[in-house]
């Protein structure tokens, strides 16, 4: 009853607001904007716990919301590797494993175990790259991330990551949605229907891809499952429109872009005086905002205007689409308010079945490619005081075996690893974590995690934790029950926060 | 004295014990008093999901039961006794329940402790009790029909009084979309508008129901608790013909075939005696499911993922409840208990798929010929041989089944199942096939190719180096797939079978020598007419299109049902049977234990959940929520029905009067007066219904996003009427579909299959149709019991700049500029076109300012074009101006709400 009785009062208030705004001038008149306007504060009251949020109100599903307690980090990038990179060429120094190299693998590793790949028994394979200890926190780096070495005391590694899906798809909807099966939101939709969106004119959830493909799980891991669709991630795309639609037909310009908005509005209006349903308010708002996203999209979208250093700093090259351009405009994305973006990574799934996919070909160029750009992030949001309040994670959605993989048996034509689940490296810089750390290690092959374990859901319940949300109350009541993105699980690795 | 006021005071005490005790106050309700107190306070930690104290409320029978502490929870009649009624009560915070929560108020202390004095009646949820028909409540003489007496019943408390009824124009519009998704065609605007005699209204609704469109816009409905999809989904996400299912669904529609056979032909269909191809092409319904054919996945793994999947969708899509939560645990709420699910899914757990990346069984679709000369086939044996072996042939040429799968292998040596997917021999191969049926069986059919000559395939009995059944010299099919036989004795019983094969042309262990798909095993006798052997043979290996549809495990291959602890499919405990869940209606005495049956069960008029569940859902489709909100779960969390009685009512009626007609029930909705109302809010409905709960007016509701394509291209004239067929490919910007391992790509299909209805549209899973997302449809990876309605600047972008509107609006001034010359005449036919009415002089003054802006623009850039461009740039500023008018026309909010 309480509720309904709010409810109530905030329609009418929300009512009233958006008549005055609307009623006469439209808003790109205003200087300040539509983000400017008290739009948030409206159902500002509303943090998602006291929401009910079956009865879900459409008006204004972006405003701005406050989290559970105060957060240390206001946005959240995330880099996916997707195919899952290999930490023992990466981070994980197993020089035990190179001992190894060649010999079978001891059947205490393969009893009772499954593999996506592997049959019988696969040889043992050493590292295929030399580690050094870099910074003053001695963290091994292996030589295919000359730059990351530098960057090492700004981050926290997290060395025994543990998940339970062995196949692509699976394990990155689990680490994106906290569900192995389709159906689930992602992990920026929450944070999105939680939180709100900060910049008005841009979409609060962002995914950028590269490699040339989807990631496996597909736009499910940037979807919103039974949330409703406005919390999803709008992908950004380097070639063609930005966003989907933005461009405008080729005989209208932006003038007459304005006056047919301004045209469409003026009837809205005016029906919405004869009728005097609200939702016709809000979708003048919403035209309002799309004409100013053709603007403010393609402008944060285009990395043409950046100096030459941060060109040179990140590796980045205007007009292609890569990796490290993505990764420039995530930096460029937070600055303006988004909350959380994914970048998505394809071609990291080195079997060894050919040489872009062998771990001592493909996967350094992969490694190559992303080195110079995600160290260049770190120091560039450090640079512009954004670190501390950005939340930075990489990682794939599991690790790579210790040994070589023998497809069906056989030996594969290059040197490759298979899929691994029960030990594998992330990384986070920034967002209140601890500089200059690592938590957990594996044993002394890089098979199992024997401290510090961690799972996805205590990954996802750590992110959630830093943007100021207790991840157990994070919840939607959908199907008559109560669901978060961490499902029945989760600790937030308090380990790890500085 | 002292005495006297003793006394007195004492009496008083009498007085008031008695009066609190004995005052006939009214008797506590289970269902709305106490179990929202349970639910909300005592269930999280005493329920289906965790049992503190080994106590739990979930039941009766557990919550009277004694807990961990010796004591009775509850003791019915006697709350002096109920450790809970002291618990509740306790001051000391260690021993009081809500443990560490706020404590109860007095209210709810009073109504727990008056509800256990009263005798701890358990009450049973109104969804699952059997539908009743309600007593009509009195209406005033606005009711048309029976409706709108349970409408106007629910107005009197909040004062409220109807709408007048809306403009027949609005209405025309609103009862168009409804029944069949498009706007009003001229014939039906003309019959409908022209006349002012009451029936008339009638008559559109009835020529609405019979439109051949009715069916499309219904299907659509359905398509998203099917979980409909052109593809497979997961990562490969390849594409499946499946649409076979969605054009059975339009024309199940269409014919109004009653809802209770609606379901069974999808549930059951294959169970049916000699189903016909349509009634297997319903049992789609269930292959809807995902097939994941990602390397090294494990294919029982997701075999048990698509039949979890199939009980899940069958109770939230038929029966409106959350039966997934049990998979895990007992139902935290409503009275469903863990085995009830595993009981439920052993009727599920018995279909012959097996995430096979063929996604066998399919049915193979012959043309009329050969659908002819299989019937003669069929006949032949049913007379010269017996009237089984005829339903096994015609089964087995129509399906290829029954048939072992090839992932049913194991034990390799030089041999694999290739990327999870495909059974390789290499030089020296061995493998196994456990538990084969031989018993009587002297024949098997199997499917296979081959890359090299001379290969030798041996089949053991029992032991790798077993007795041999059969030795077979493999030709090359240059690795063409081909159907073979081969005849061995009789054998008896049940073996594993052992393969090896050896081939002396393959020259390194790596390379391969055959592969292998399915194996039929069966009993010869065919082959004594010729003529009768070679038409199976050629029918048997016709290139035909297929469907995946259902079809039933024989006993031989019967698949025991096991409890999953805690939902972990590898970890399975009891042996279960098929059973329904006790709480609810008795399973049919006559009825078979298999899906069939379950069918009966749900059709039965005892099934509390079936008949409501349709009901609530098509009054959502036509008033935009349903009378219980949430569609998907009509159990004890989900949000109450406003009018409990009036969705009791329709049901009752749907099963008893209209025989579970559609089409009758929906003629009852859309003639009632409560449908017929203005939508205009005023400040007093704002004030006390907001949300139109009420519905003292009619809901303005924003279209689907099917109608919103649909609309487009229908006013504008370019919408194609074409019906069924495999999905089509309108057009979408380039880049949209990356799926790795998956070289398929998105080509715009030709001419008028590019403007056809949304139903049709192509459906990918991991990346369906742009536009169609944005306007809330659903990804139907899993069944969505509902579409949750946004408003969002992405949706204005896709009416303003999707190619699709763009053109959309290009048409629809070209058809203005024909239809007349003069500018404020063509926007007034385009407004009227699209929206419906005439347009008002103020909005025409509008569109008018727009036009000539658009137009000065558009002139003074022309005069800049040299020649030559004029020449290329062939339309007229003009158009161009008009154009832009009618894209505006086509964004506007009366143009995609149902008013």
């Amino acid at each position: 009853m309480k509720e309904g009785q709010r409810q109530k009062i905030n329609q009418a208030e929300y009512l009233q607001n958006l008549e005055n705004i609307t009623r006469r001038h439209f808003l790109w008149e205003s200087a300040s904007g539509l983000g400017a306007l008290a739009l948030g504060s409206l159902f500002g009251s509303c943090s998602p716990l006291d929401r009910k949020p079956d009865s879900f109100l459409s008006t204004n599903p972006l405003a701005v919301k406050p989290p559970h307690f105060i957060p240390k980090a206001k946005s959240v990038i995330y880099l996916h590797m997707a195919g899952a990179p290999s930490q023992l060429e990466m981070f994980d120094f197993k020089p035990d494993l190179q001992k190894l190299d060649g010999q079978d693998c001891p059947a205490s590793l393969l009893d009772g175990k499954k593999f996506a790949f592997i049959r019988g028994v696969p040889k043992m394979l050493g590292p295929q790259a030399s580690f050094q200890q870099y910074g003053e926190s001695r963290a091994w780096v292996s030589e295919h991330l000359p730059h990351f070495s530098t960057a090492v005391d700004e981050v926290t590694f997290l060395k025994a990551v543990q998940t339970d899906q062995f196949n692509h798809g699976p394990a990155q909807l689990l680490m994106h949605t906290g569900s192995a099966r389709l159906g689930r939101p992602s992990m920026g939709a929450w944070v999105t229907y939680g939180l709100g969106s900060e910049n008005q004119n841009l979409p609060g959830f962002v995914v950028l891809t590269s490699g040339g493909k989807n990631p496996d799980a597909g736009k499910s891991v940037w979807g919103s499952g039974f949330l409703p669709s406005v919390y999803q991630g709008v992908q950004c795309r380097s070639e063609g429109d930005p966003v989907l639609f933005l461009k405008d037909p080729k005989d209208v310009d932006r003038n007459l872009r304005k006056a047919s908005i301004d045209a469409i509005n003026e009837i809205n209006h005016l029906n919405y005086q004869k009728s005097g349903d609200p939702e016709i308010l809000s979708r003048m708002a919403q035209y309002e905002m799309a004409f100013k996203m053709q603007i403010s999209v393609p402008e944060v979208m285009d990395i043409h205007d950046e100096p030459q250093y941060i060109h040179d700093m990140y590796g980045t090259k205007p007009g292609r689409a890569s990796l490290a351009n993505n990764i420039l405009l995530a930096r460029k994305l937070v600055e303006k308010g988004v909350r959380f973006v994914q970048v998505f990574d394809w071609g990291w799934d080195s079997h060894g079945t050919d040489s872009d996919l062998a771990i001592d070909i493909g996967h350094i160029n992969k490694c190559r490619s992303v080195d110079k750009a995600m160290t260049a992030l770190i120091f560039d949001l450090k640079q512009r005081g954004l670190l501390e309040e950005t939340l930075v994670v990489w990682g794939g959605e599991f690790g790579r075996t210790p040994m070589q993989e023998n497809r069906e048996g056989k030996k594969n034509p290059f040197k490759g690893r298979d899929h691994h689940t029960e030990a594998f490296t992330m990384w986070m810089a920034g967002g209140g974590i601890k500089k200059g750390f690592t938590h957990g290690e594996t044993d002394a092959i890089g098979y199992s995690s024997i401290s510090g374990k961690v799972t996805p859901y205590d990954v996802q319940a750590t992110i959630l934790h830093q943007l100021g949300f207790d991840h157990e109350k994070l919840t939607y009541q959908f199907q008559g029950r109560p669901f978060r993105l961490t499902d029945v699980a989760g600790k937030v690795i308090h380990e790890v926060i500085g | 004295m002292k005495l006297k006021v003793f006394i007195t005071v004492f009496l008083l005490l009498i007085t008031f014990t008695a009066t609190y005790y004995f005052w006939p106050s009214e008797k506590i309700d289970f269902n709305s008093q106490v179990k929202p107190i349970l639910n909300n306070k005592c269930i999280a930690c005493h329920g289906g999901v965790k049992r503190e104290a080994n106590f739990s409320l979930l039941f009766r029978q557990e919550a009277l039961a004694i807990a961990e502490s010796g004591k009775k929870a509850i003791v019915p009649g006697d709350p002096n006794h109920s450790e809970l009624v002291r618990r509740i009560m306790e001051s000391d915070p260690e021993e009081r329940m809500p443990y560490k929560e706020e404590p109860l108020s007095k209210e709810e202390i009073k109504i727990l402790t008056q509800w256990i004095e009263e005798g701890a009646e358990w009450g049973d949820h109104w969804a699952y009790l059997k539908v009743e028909n309600p007593e009509i409540p009195k209406a005033s003489s606005w009711a048309r029909n029976e409706v709108d007496h349970f409408v106007e019943e629910k107005w009197e408390q909040q004062n409220l009084t109807p709408s007048p009824e809306a403009e027949k124009a609005t209405l025309l519009r609103r009862v168009c979309l409804d029944l069949i998704g498009l706007p009003p065609a001229k014939q039906n605007a003309k019959l409908f508008l022209g006349n002012t005699d009451d029936s008339t209204y009638e008559r559109l609704v009835d020529s609405l129901l019979a439109s051949p469109h009715f069916g499309e816009r219904w299907a659509s409905v359905w398509m998203d608790l099917a979980r409909y999809a052109d593809t497979k989904g997961y990562e490969r996400d390849d594409s499946r013909s499946i649409w076979r299912y969605r054009d059975w669904l339009i024309r199940a529609f269409n014919k109004d075939m009653p809802y209770d056979q609606f379901i069974t032909e999808q549930l059951a269909g294959d169970l049916f005696p000699n189903p016909s191809d349509a009634q297997y092409i319903a049992t789609a319904f269930h292959r809807n499911t995902m097939t994941n054919d990602e390397g090294g996945t494990d294919n029982e793994e997701f075999r048990i993922a698509a039949v979890l999947d199939r009980v899940n969708t069958t109770w939230e899509a038929m029966m409106g409840t959350t039966f997934a939560c049990v998979q895990c645990h007992s139902h935290p709420y409503d009275p469903f208990r863990h085995e009830e699910y595993y009981k439920f899914m052993a009727f599920f757990n018995n279909t012959r798929d097996e995430d096979t990346e063929a996604e066998y069984p399919l049915l193979r679709h012959f043309d009329k010929s050969d659908s002819a000369e299989l019937a003669l086939l069929t006949k032949w044996i049913d007379k010269n041989i017996s009237s089984e072996k005829a339903s096994e042939v015609n089964l087995f040429v129509k399906t290829w089944q029954p048939a072992i799968n090839l992932i049913q292998a194991d034990q390799f040596t030089n041999s694999e199942l290739s990327d999870s997917k495909w059974l390789i021999f290499r030089n020296h191969a061995l493998c196994r096939l456990q538990n084969v049926d031989l018993e009587k069986k002297n024949q098997l059919i199997y499917r296979w190719l081959s890359w090299k000559p001379n290969g030798k395939w041996t089949i053991h009995l029992d032991q790798p180096n077993g007795p041999i059944l059969k030795i077979i010299d493999v030709k090359s099919t240059n690795g063409n797939w081909a159907i073979s036989a081969l005849d061995f004795p009789t054998a008896k019983g049940v073996h594993d079978l052992y393969f090896t094969y050896t081939n002396p042309h393959l020259k390194t262990p790596e390379d391969n020598g055959m592969m292998l798909d399915w194996f039929h095993f069966t009993t010869s006798g065919l082959e004594k007419d010729k003529n009768q052997y070679a038409k199976f043979w050629t029918l048997l290996n016709k290139e035909v299109q297929t469907t995946p549809i259902t079809v039933e495990n024989p006993q031989s291959m019967h698949r025991v049902t096991q409890v999953f602890e805690r939902g972990n499919w590898l970890v399975k405990t009891d042996t279960v049977q098929p059973e329904v869940p006790q709480s609810l209606n008795p399973f049919p005495k006559e009825a078979p234990k298999n899906r069939l049956g379950l069918a009966q069960w749900m059709t039965s008029k005892e099934n509390p959940l079936v008949a409501r569940t349709i009901v609530n859902r098509v009054w959502e489709q036509i008033f935009g929520a349903g009378l219980a909100e949430t569609l998907e779960d009509l159990g004890t969390q989900g949000i109450p029905p406003t009018h409990k009685e009036l969705i009791d009512h329709l049901s009752w009626k749907l099963m008893n009067e209209y025989q579970w007609s559609l089409k009758k029930l929906m003629k009852e909705i859309v003639m009632s007066a409560t449908y017929r109302q203005d939508s205009k809010i005023t400040p007093d409905h704002l004030a006390k219904d907001p949300f139109n709960k009420l519905y003292a007016r009619a809901s303005r509701v924003r279209l689907s996003a099917e109608q919103v394509r649909d609309q487009a291209l229908s006013v504008s004239g370019l919408l194609s009427n074409k019906m069924y067929g495999p999905s089509v490919m309108p057009f979408q910007p380039d880049g949209i579909w990356q799926s790795p391992w998956n070289g398929q790509t998105w080509t715009k299909s030709k001419s008028e299959d590019q403007y056809r209805r949304a139903v049709y549209t192509y459906w990918k899973r991991s990346s369906p149709y742009p536009s169609i997302m944005t306007f809330d449809g659903a990804t139907r990876e899993v069944c969505t019991a509902r579409r949750i309605r946004t408003n969002t600047p992405l949706q204005a972008l896709v009416t303003l700049n999707d190619s699709v509107y763009v053109e959309a609006a290009h048409r629809l001034a070209l058809n203005m500029q024909q239809k007349s010359k003069e500018v404020q005449q063509q926007i007034a036919i385009g407004y009227e076109q699209a929206i419906g009415q005439p347009i008002t002089s103020e909005k025409l003054a509008v569109l008018e300012k727009l036009y000539h802006q658009a137009l000065t623009e558009y002139q003074r850039s022309n005069q800049k074009l040299v020649s030559y461009h004029k020449q290329h740039d062939q339309q007229l500023p003009q158009t161009k101006a008009l154009a832009l008018v009618a894209s505006a026309i086509l964004n506007l909010d009366e143009f995609v709400t149902k008013n």
